[in-house]
């Protein structure tokens, strides 16, 4: 019931948003629905804490421990980035940025897609951890593709199309791959299973019977499914979408993009990894995601050093902490799946921060070079400026912030799995990685006044900052118990033997 | 018993039409005229529902004539009328030279083919006997060979229409290879599949005449500002 | 023996006599889709015997391969028709070698056509003979490419044996590599009997002559014997286009009522075919001589495809 309650608000908010006809109902609806949605979330992890496994509508939604953390992260990042949405867009709309000139109409319009879409955009992705149907999941996940395609456009920029342009081809051939894959494995299952009913491609079924699949099949599956899901959540070298999107959709839309969207398609590829795993044994998913996942992070690499963009600089950084998640998938595991699932939890936390107070950065310099303009942004902007320097030191690893320990422990897991040439490249490129980032963000907020006033800025953009600055402290010296539990449980899903 | 009741006869019927496919593919690659181009990928797309058609026959499984209706519907008729229109509205109609000229590419088409040849050995079972289940499961070459091509296509085309026909040829990849191997995957995941294509073929379609409005040419290679 | 001998000769006839009516058939079938009246079906007898009867002019500068040139083409080719199985489904002369030494016996009178055309040094006979040339290097890999896929279908290169097993089996060429190679085959007859998108037998424009440009100098009995010669090797190619992929109603020996059958359905299937090629003339315009080599790689194409769909649709 709590998984039903989940779908129907994003999608209840999505309708009434196009039906609203003021800005404050859209605001208004927007804000609740994310609370609420996290509410559900949270009612949904307490359900699955409580009495394992939960199922609806006759095995059609299914919800383990993992699912419960993937929709509760989704479900915080989209509250964390409602209330900024209303301040960002006001401003936009001050800015002149979303109707040519006084027209109220049309900037109403473009709030009202942004309004609606988003939430459309969010339960996609909550139908994609709760979907058993490995096809529905699928579905899903290009339901994300589409539902944000018009947040790129949001703009109308001539780059804004390039960027929509290149992620929709990107991500189309991406999701055939990962249709395909689908298609084999549902092959690989018919062969055992026999029948063409419905729950053939139910995950909660498949996990049981992965033992006896094809094996050639299986093996071409996972290929194309990593290659798949894997241009979803941005692993070198399908990467190249995402920097261009992130650039050129609405700030919040970027934070949920990142982290969210990344999450899901990371989701979609562990389901995938464990069928894998259970029919071929570990070393030949391992060996890939363990490729992949070093080939992303080597590629942020020189991609952060001479980045001049900042909102460009988080979406190597995204596709960086991307790739330490799969490393740890990889590295396998009890101990490699709990550092994967720690470092998407951290990561949830500590990437929006970063992308809300680059957002306010951009709005009060116009734009977001890292390289003209703006220097000593800490007299400027007394509160993201500061923040974002946080969210640089949090998401880089340096400790005592929580990402620390689950990098940390990726590389233990990999140190234990025997990767010892690839841990220590895991860390050269960290080290790298932490420099660079350091630099361009120092440069950008420290230095001498350069003579502007304060800027004041509007409370619906600066609390979620707060907000969220105060989580990515917190989490470094102390883990909810509650939540704690559920990772460990999502571990126990993905850390199977054969 | 009439001859066409034979599996026999519906396996060539299938291979046949599942050959012209291929060829019409192979045609797609080196063809620069749009409306040619749109119009290939209709009969492929039809052939495409026939084979659904003949497997759901043999096999008496509604749902797959279901799946060919779809596919009739979207892929035959709106689809490349919608794209035709299209190419009037905005006075297009040639593709400019592709990065890889018209023999190399059927040369690399050829190519493809072979990989994909190599890749469905693995997967053959000789022992398998002939009924309807295993109907069309020899097309399966030919389905991962329409995906590498389509996918070949993709890159090698710098009109956003051809883009997206290469896209939608390498869907039907899929298509075949869900039709042949699993005689049609579960109906939800069906009715979904052709919704999302239909849903994002249109998003693309938009995209595509904004593109031209916005850039004044489809050419996706002017699409170059975003760099680093 | 005797049998053996005679169905040897009677073959001849049959090859011999036919061929200029298939010509003809193609003329006047031509002629009345354009509603014109024609020249007649029986017009290329008579011109045999007009060209038979006349004296010949041979260049001062012509040597041997001149004169050597009409009879090697005419031999190659009778020796080629020999080897298919035109009415009964064994071939006379199928011991003496399969589809590969058809090939080659038509390529050996080609290459002395080219040869003859050259002899001369005259800047057409040079023309038509380069032409020629660069057209054969690309049909011929696509003629073997079908070919092959047609002897691998069948287990042997012999077309008698590849007529009986398509007789065996129904429905075999409706198998895609049957399809496609005699798609690939197909365009290979209208380039090597010089049909109208690749080349325009019944004009002498230099622009664009192929053939004829080869036997300009040419005459009296030598140029019977050329066109004789053009004749059979159409009719070889049909024969192998409606007889391999469509081997129905062939007579296993030579038994009269089958044999009348099996010549009947050759008749009509040779007819078929007849009206498909004029069709195609009749609906399309000359090619430029740069975009033919684009028409025979698409009959290359296609007869790589046949092929490779050999070992595609296995399973």
């Amino acid at each position: 019931m709590t998984i039903i309650i989940l779908l129907l608000i994003p999608l209840v908010a999505c309708g009434l948003s196009t039906a609203m006809r003021t800005r404050q109902w859209m605001e208004g609806i927007h804000v609740a629905s994310a609370a609420a949605s996290l509410f559900a979330a949270m009612l949904l992890a307490a359900e699955v804490l409580r009495q394992g496994p939960v199922s609806g509508i006759n095995g059609f939604l299914y919800a383990d421990h993992l699912s419960a953390l993937v929709a509760l992260l989704t479900a915080f990042v989209y509250l964390a980035c409602a209330p900024y949405a209303v301040g960002y867009l006001r401003r936009d709309q001050a800015l002149l940025f979303l109707a040519p000139s006084d027209d109220d109409m049309a900037a109403l319009a473009k709030q009202r897609m942004y309004y609606s879409l988003t939430p459309l955009f969010v339960f996609c992705m909550f139908l994609v951890v709760v979907s058993n149907n490995l096809g529905v999941m699928w579905i899903a996940i290009e339901g994300t593709t589409l539902a944000s395609i018009f947040l790129v456009t949001f703009y109308g920029r001539p780059t804004s199309l390039e960027a929509a342009w290149k992620y929709a081809m990107i991500g189309g051939v991406g999701l055939s791959m990962a249709l395909f894959g689908t298609v084999l494995t549902y092959y690989s299952a018919h062969l055992v299973l026999g029948g063409d009913s419905v729950s053939a491609l139910n995950w909660s079924v498949l996990v049981q019977q992965a033992s006896h699949f094809d094996k050639p099949v299986m093996r071409l599956a996972f290929i194309l499914i990593l290659l798949g899901y894997g241009t979803k959540a941005g692993l070198a070298p399908m990467h190249t979408w995402k920097p261009d999107a992130y650039c050129e959709a609405p700030v919040p839309v970027a934070a949920l993009m990142a982290t969210a969207v990344l999450n899901c398609a990371i989701y979609g590829l562990a389901r995938f990894y464990v069928l894998t795993v259970r029919c071929l044994g570990t070393a030949f998913a391992s060996n890939l995601l363990i490729l992949f996942g070093l080939l992303s992070v080597a590629v942020a690499v020189p991609f952060i050093l001479v980045q001049r963009s900042s909102r460009r600089l988080l979406a190597y950084s995204s596709i960086d902490n991307g790739g330490i998640m799969v490393l740890g998938l990889g590295f396998g595991g009890a101990l490699g799946a709990l550092a994967m699932l720690l470092h998407m939890t951290y990561h949830s936390v500590t990437k929006p921060l970063l992308f809300l107070s680059v957002g306010n950065i951009q709005q009060h310099t116009g734009n977001d070079s890292l390289r003209k303009g703006a220097r000593g942004l800490l007299h400027v902007l007394p509160i993201s400026a500061p923040m974002f320097l946080l969210g640089a030191l949090a998401v880089t690893g340096t400790p005592p912030f929580s990402m620390f320990q689950s990098e940390f422990m990726v590389l233990r897991a990999g140190f234990t799995g025997q990767h010892v040439g690839v841990s220590v490249l895991l860390i050269i490129c960290l080290v790298i990685i932490f420099g660079g980032f350091f630099h361009h963000v120092a440069q950008l907020v420290l230095g001498p006044p350069s003579g502007a006033p304060r800027e004041v800025m509007s409370r619906w953009k600066t609390y979620p900052v707060i907000g969220l600055a105060m989580l990515v402290i917190g989490m470094g010296f102390l883990m909810p118990a509650p939540l704690y539990q559920l990772i460990d449980g999502a571990a126990r899903v993905l850390a199977v033997q054969q | 018993m009439h001859f066409w009741q034979d599996v026999q006869f519906g396996n060539r019927m299938i291979t046949l039409m599942a050959a012209v496919v291929l060829v019409l593919q192979i045609m797609m690659v080196t063809q620069r005229w749009l409306i040619t181009n749109i119009r290939a990928f209709a009969l492929q797309s039809f052939l495409m529902a026939c084979i659904a058609t003949t497997i759901a026959y043999y096999n008496n499984a509604p749902h797959i004539y279901a799946a060919a209706v779809l596919m009739l519907l979207v892929k035959v008729i709106l689809l490349p009328v919608l794209f035709e229109r299209l190419v009037t509205r905005i006075d297009i109609l040639q593709e400019i030279e592709p990065l890889v000229n018209a023999p190399i590419s059927v040369i690399v088409a050829g190519l493809l083919t072979l990989l994909a040849y190599v890749v469905a050995e693995s997967f053959h079972r000789p022992d398998e006997p002939m009924g309807p289940a295993s109907l069309g499961h020899n097309t399966l070459a030919v389905a991962i060979a329409l995906f590498l091509i389509g996918f070949f296509m993709m890159v090698n085309r710098r009109k956003a229409l051809t883009q997206v026909l290469a896209l939608l040829s390498l869907e039907n990849g899929i298509f075949l290879a869900a039709i042949s191997l699993t005689y049609g995957m579960p109906m939800i995941v069906e009715i979904g599949i052709f919704f999302d294509v239909l849903v994002g073929a249109m998003v693309l379609a938009i995209l595509v005449y904004r593109i031209r409005e916005t850039f004044d040419s489809m050419d996706v290679s002017r699409l170059s500002r975003l760099k680093g | 023996m005797i049998e053996y001998t005679l169905s040897i000769l009677v073959h001849l006839a049959l090859v011999l006599l036919l061929s200029p009516l298939v010509t003809g058939f193609n003329r006047t079938f031509k002629a009345r889709v354009q509603t014109r009246r024609g020249p007649g079906l029986f017009q290329p007898y008579r011109d045999l015997y007009k060209l038979l009867r006349k004296g010949m002019v041979i260049p001062e500068t012509a040597s041997w391969i001149f004169t050597a040139t009409p009879f090697i083409l005419f031999v190659t080719t009778l020796l080629a028709s020999l080897l298919i199985p035109s009415v009964t489904a064994q071939a006379p002369l199928s011991l003496f070698g399969g589809v590969l030494a058809v090939v080659y016996l038509l390529a050996l009178g080609r290459f002395f056509l080219a040869l003859g055309g050259l002899d001369t040094g005259s800047s057409f006979g040079g023309l038509g003979s380069s032409r020629e040339m660069t057209i054969s290097a690309i049909a011929e890999p696509a003629l073997m490419l079908a070919v092959f896929t047609v002897a691998i279908g069948a287990g042997s290169t012999n077309l008698s044996i590849v007529a009986q097993a398509g007789l065996s089996q129904s429905w075999r060429f409706l198998a895609p590599s049957q399809m496609l190679a005699f798609a690939a085959l197909f365009i290979v007859l209208i380039a090597e009997t010089g049909r109208i998108p690749v080349d325009n037998p019944a004009t002498h424009l230099e622009l664009t002559m192929i053939h004829e440009a080869m036997i300009l100098e040419y005459s009296g009995p030598y140029l019977a014997l050329i066109e004789w010669a053009a004749a059979i090797k159409q009719l070889v190619l049909m024969t192998i286009l409606v007889n391999v992929f469509f081997p129905f109603g062939l007579s296993p020996d030579w038994s009269p009522v089958p044999v009348l059958i099996s010549l009947g359905l050759f008749l009509f299937k040779l007819l078929l075919l007849s009206i498909i090629v004029a069709l195609v003339e009749v609906t399309n315009a000359k090619m430029r001589l740069f975009r033919v080599p684009e028409l025979l790689a698409i009959g290359f194409v296609l007869g790589a495809l046949a092929l490779v769909s050999t070992f595609l649709f296995q399973g």
